[in-house]
């Protein structure tokens, strides 16, 4: 092994320090009950606003319910639905190509930037870090909007702009291949910054004495990255890969937005789905099974990457 | 102890709040009290307003809130809101989203309403009625039928030298090419004889409009009948003349051409009542003509919109809604509404002359025989239409005709089935 990888396997980030363990019984009861007070507010509210909802929307993927009257038990018809139907497919695949649009944009992105602007040595490193957040912030049907004017083909600026260099851009939200990197790009901008903070936070808590230390031993800059910088930030990548996928498989704002689904559907995600089959047409039951489906996708995804990423950080602990 | 119990106490106190959230009117027999949800936010916002609250006066026991939102909003929400028992007494919304909501059993039916002459609506444009109807029961009121017209740029007509306005297809496209214009020669038009959508809002109703111009159509009787010769004909004709002749611009929704319009990169445009004010907005001086007939007939797709009661309703409320109804579609208030909101008047009794005062409105009412409902009855508007979306887009922009005819019909008729 070379000497490069050393610092990195010996370090071990300290135990967490431990509080003092002396609690009686009923000290624990009378504990307990007062933390279920402070909790209660929070509990009671993600008990209605999110448990409750949930169980009632499984109830309701196996009915014909449209919202309101008369609703049919139907068993699996809806999720059989989910794997047969054309439109379902074509938005799955739809929501896979954006994710790997998405996520590997954003997540590059955000680390590069968050690699550059954590070097002490950056000017107006305060101002760049602000800058780059500022995107979150804005709600997402804004950047939806802003984002729609700015590329118009009639009125937009970028247009006008590029036009001016000999570019032409023409109608990108109604081009059937540009479409969907259209609507991707939008959330790449707007959600990027997000996992720029974190990653941020992830770099700031590596120690400088790892790279001192490496520094002594002769490792490049390159080598102090992929052997110092990446493995450190296993924890946080994790983190990050696991939201924007999610935030990947969710896409729908900026799609409602911008193309509606289209040009010919090919914009359409099964977010997107799931609001036409509720809201347009609706058929409640058969939108809360395709959510029940796209939750244990998501569910799914999520545990692979856990795993994945767990196996790295046991390999690189022992 | 005390900040638990108050801790405690604001948990409990948020459930209280809920609940309360939750409670409904009772049903009494005393005066009624209706809410009304309507998304007409312009001039015609304040002439229904101004109905309403005649209404009102002239009624004691019944009293008709308005809630104004966006049409959008209006389909957004009424959803939840008939599911939480919260859903307004009346609603109006664009009509081709009634029979969804309808066969759902989200609305009263009203043949009784239409039966009884009180009702007013004897004389209603049958147009206008086909589009409350579904699988035989009625279950809205028509608040406004409206055929798709051409709106022109009469200063462009006269510096082209066109004298009238064009009655045929074949007049219809020598106009429009006339009127492009390519000064530079690099083959994209400065300015457009004619702003043709391919696709969206104004698009869904053009293209049913030019296939009956061809004696072809999208549904009929409950079957999907757009895969026909003469559909296929109508959309060869139309692509040669848009993406050929270069008329209109490709990949063009209706936001877009009211746009080009507006904006003086295009001579017509086909749209609503609406386009009369944006002409007027900017300073375009403009005239408004039935879309030119077919080789067979002369026909335009109507914009509509309807009126339904919701079954989150008592009796009492029914009742005074349609007491409400046969209001608004009395003799005085058909022509204020109609002169009001710049659309014709739903009652076909109502002489020309009544409404002769506005112009947008005599020249629309002319045409009102032209109006044909937009997939009257089709539970599954929304697939229908994006069918149809996805063959006009694909057609204008160069595809196989027949192949993509073929794949709409099975499309169409998979969503008439569902």
């Amino acid at each position: 092994m070379s000497v490069d990888n050393a610092p990195a396997r010996r370090y071990r980030p300290p135990a967490p320090l431990g509080g003092r363990r002396r609690a009686s019984c009923g000290g624990l009861l009378r504990r307990n009950t007062r933390a279920f007070a402070f909790l209660a507010p929070a509990l009671i509210i993600l008990g209605l606003f999110v448990v409750w909802p949930m169980i009632s929307a499984l109830r309701l993927s196996f009915t014909d319910a449209s919202g309101f009257g008369r609703e049919e038990w139907v068993g699996l018809e809806n999720y059989a639905t989910v794997f047969t139907d054309p439109d379902i497919l074509n938005a799955v695949g739809n929501t896979l190509l954006y994710t790997v649009l998405f996520t590997p944009t954003a997540v590059i992105a955000a680390l590069g930037l968050a690699l550059l602007l954590n070097s002490p040595h950056m000017p107006f490193r305060s101002f760049f870090r602000t800058a780059l957040f500022i995107p979150f912030v804005v709600s997402f049907a804004v950047a939806a909007f802003a984002w729609s004017y700015l590329i118009d083909p009639q009125v937009g600026l970028l247009n006008y702009w590029l036009g001016g260099l000999g570019i032409q851009m023409g109608n990108v939200l109604e081009d059937p291949t540009l479409a969907m990197p259209a609507v991707a790009f939008v959330a790449v901008w707007k959600l990027f910054g997000f996992y720029f903070v974190i990653f941020l936070a992830g770099l700031q808590d590596i120690p400088s004495s790892l790279y001192e230390a490496a520094r002594v031993d002769g490792a490049r800059a390159w080598s102090r990255l992929r052997h110092i910088t990446l493995p450190l930030l296993s924890n946080t990548m994790a983190f990050v890969l696991i939201f924007a996928m999610i935030a990947a498989l969710q896409a729908f704002d900026q799609i409602y937005v911008m193309t509606g689904g289209g040009p010919y559907g090919n914009t359409q995600t099964v977010v997107m789905e799931i609001y036409e089959s509720g809201f347009r047409k609706l058929d409640i039951g058969f939108a809360s099974a395709l959510s029940y489906v796209l939750l244990i996708a998501t569910l799914v995804l999520s545990l692979v990457q856990f795993l994945f990423f767990g196996r790295r950080e046991k390999d690189l602990s022992s | 102890m005390t900040r638990m119990r108050s801790l405690l106490g604001a948990g409990a106190a948020a459930l209280t709040l809920i609940g309360a959230g939750c409670s409904g009117g009772g049903d009494d027999g005393g005066p009624v009290e209706l809410t009304f949800w309507h998304g007409y936010t312009e001039a015609d916002g304040d002439v229904l307003e101004g109905i309403v609250d005649d209404f009102n006066a002239s009624h004691d026991d019944i009293t008709i809130n308005t809630e104004v939102k966006t049409w959008d909003s209006i389909d957004d929400t009424l959803l939840t809101a008939l599911s939480a028992g919260e859903g307004p007494n009346i609603v109006a919304m664009p009509a081709e989203r009634l029979p969804v909501y309808a066969s759902k059993g989200a609305f009263a039916p009203l043949d009784d309403f239409y039966a009884d002459e009180g009702g007013n609506t004897a004389n209603l444009n049958p147009g206008a009625v086909a589009m409350e109807e579904v699988e035989g029961t009625k279950y809205g009121v028509p608040s406004g039928f409206v055929p798709l017209a051409v709106y022109y740029n009469t200063a462009m007509f006269e510096e082209a030298g066109i004298d009238g306005f064009p009655q045929t297809w074949d007049e219809w496209v020598e106009a429009a090419k006339k009127l492009t214009v390519d000064e530079n020669g690099d083959g994209t038009p400065e300015r457009y004889g004619v702003a043709l959508p391919d696709h969206a809002t104004v698009a869904n109703g053009l293209w049913p409009s030019l296939f009956y111009g061809n004696g072809g159509g999208i549904v009929q009787d409950g079957e999907a009948v757009i895969d026909s010769p003469q559909n296929a004909e109508t959309l060869e004709f139309w692509r040669s003349a848009i993406a050929g002749d270069k008329i209109s611009p490709t990949g063009l929704d209706g936001i877009g051409s009211d746009e080009l319009f507006s904006g003086g990169k295009a001579a017509m445009t086909v749209g609503g009542p609406w386009m009369a004010s944006i002409a007027t907005e900017n300073d375009i001086d403009y005239a408004i003509a039935p879309i030119p007939a077919g080789p067979e007939t002369q026909a335009a797709s109507a914009i509509g919109i309807s009126m339904a009661t919701t079954v989150d309703s008592s009796d009492a409320e029914l009742a005074g809604a349609e007491e409400f109804f046969s209001f608004f579609l009395n003799d005085e208030n058909s022509v204020k509404w109609s002169l009001g909101s710049g659309w014709p008047p739903l009652r076909t009794d109502i002489p020309a002359e009544a409404v002769a005062e506005n112009p947008v409105v005599a020249a629309l009412t002319e045409m009102s025989d032209l109006g044909r409902p937009l997939l009257p009855g089709v539970v599954n508007s929304v697939d229908v239409l994006s069918a149809v979306d996805e063959l006009t887009q694909k057609a204008v922009a160069g595809e196989d005709v027949g192949a993509l005819l073929g794949e709409a019909q099975t499309e169409i008729q998979n969503a008439l089935e569902d």
